[in-house]
């Protein structure tokens, strides 16, 4: 597994075709990529900041993602996010899993993503042409993250 | 003690409460919080009005009539919004 936390920019295709180089047992690769909006709800996005709490976030997101892993069954799990300032248009997250199969690869990579937007230690800032605001988990995140604990 | 505010709870917190000199009588996690917000009552507050997570050496800690130690690091998060 390769979990990292990076304040610098990433290129998910290179990331993704790294990742699934010289397999030979994979036969389905699935990814995720967010990215950051340059509008929310009416709103200009102008960047974003996000804030990690050192040494913690890193061990958390690769807890997650093991226990993912683990359920799924699936045999490798990418993980990169960035964290500080990001602008318009960049990749915020990137979550890609490799396995023999897809349906496994698909569940993964939609259950590690639901775990990361409640459970990942990170906090994102907006900012925009009034100033700046932290962004509140939404709801329909809080509903999934349930609906997860639920089936486990 | 190291106390730490991630997030909007950090905006908040005044810089002197980052290495606290606490009283006798703040010995658990709970005793913390409650110390916090009569210092810093905005920062108490928010924490207050939210689900604020309590992580102790790194490690989340669920409990909060866990005693606290003076070489502890104490963060308190605020709900996280990553991905």
């Amino acid at each position: 597994m390769d979990i990292r936390i990076t304040a610098a920019p990433f290129d998910p295709h290179a990331e993704c075709a790294a990742f699934a180089a010289d397999r030979a047992d994979a036969g389905a690769l699935v990814s995720f990529v967010g990215l950051c909006r340059q509008e929310t709800a009416g709103r200009a996005v102008t960047g974003l900041t996000i804030d990690h709490y050192e040494g913690f976030t890193q061990t958390q997101i690769a807890d997650l993602a093991a226990d993912v892993a683990r359920r799924y069954r699936v045999p490798d799990l990418l993980v990169i996010h960035r964290i500080g300032p990001i602008l318009p248009g960049e990749a915020i997250v990137l979550v890609a899993a490799l396995s023999t199969h897809r349906g496994a690869a698909f569940e993964a990579v939609q259950v590690l993503m639901d775990y990361l937007k409640t459970d990942a230690p990170l906090w994102k800032k907006e900012t925009g042409p009034d100033g700046a605001r932290w962004v509140e988990p939404r709801q329909d995140d809080r509903l999934r993250r349930a609906a997860l604990e639920n089936q486990a | 003690m190291q106390l730490v505010f991630l997030g909007k709870f950090g905006e908040l917190a005044p810089k002197g409460l980052a290495s606290p000199t606490l009283p006798d009588d703040v010995r658990t996690l709970a005793d913390l919080k409650d110390w916090i917000a009569g210092q810093a009552p905005v920062l108490g507050k928010a924490m207050a009005l939210t689900t604020t997570r309590v992580a102790v050496n790194r490690a989340l800690v669920h409990d909060l009539s866990r005693p606290v130690r003076a070489d502890d690091e104490i963060a308190f998060l605020p709900p996280m919004s990553g991905g």
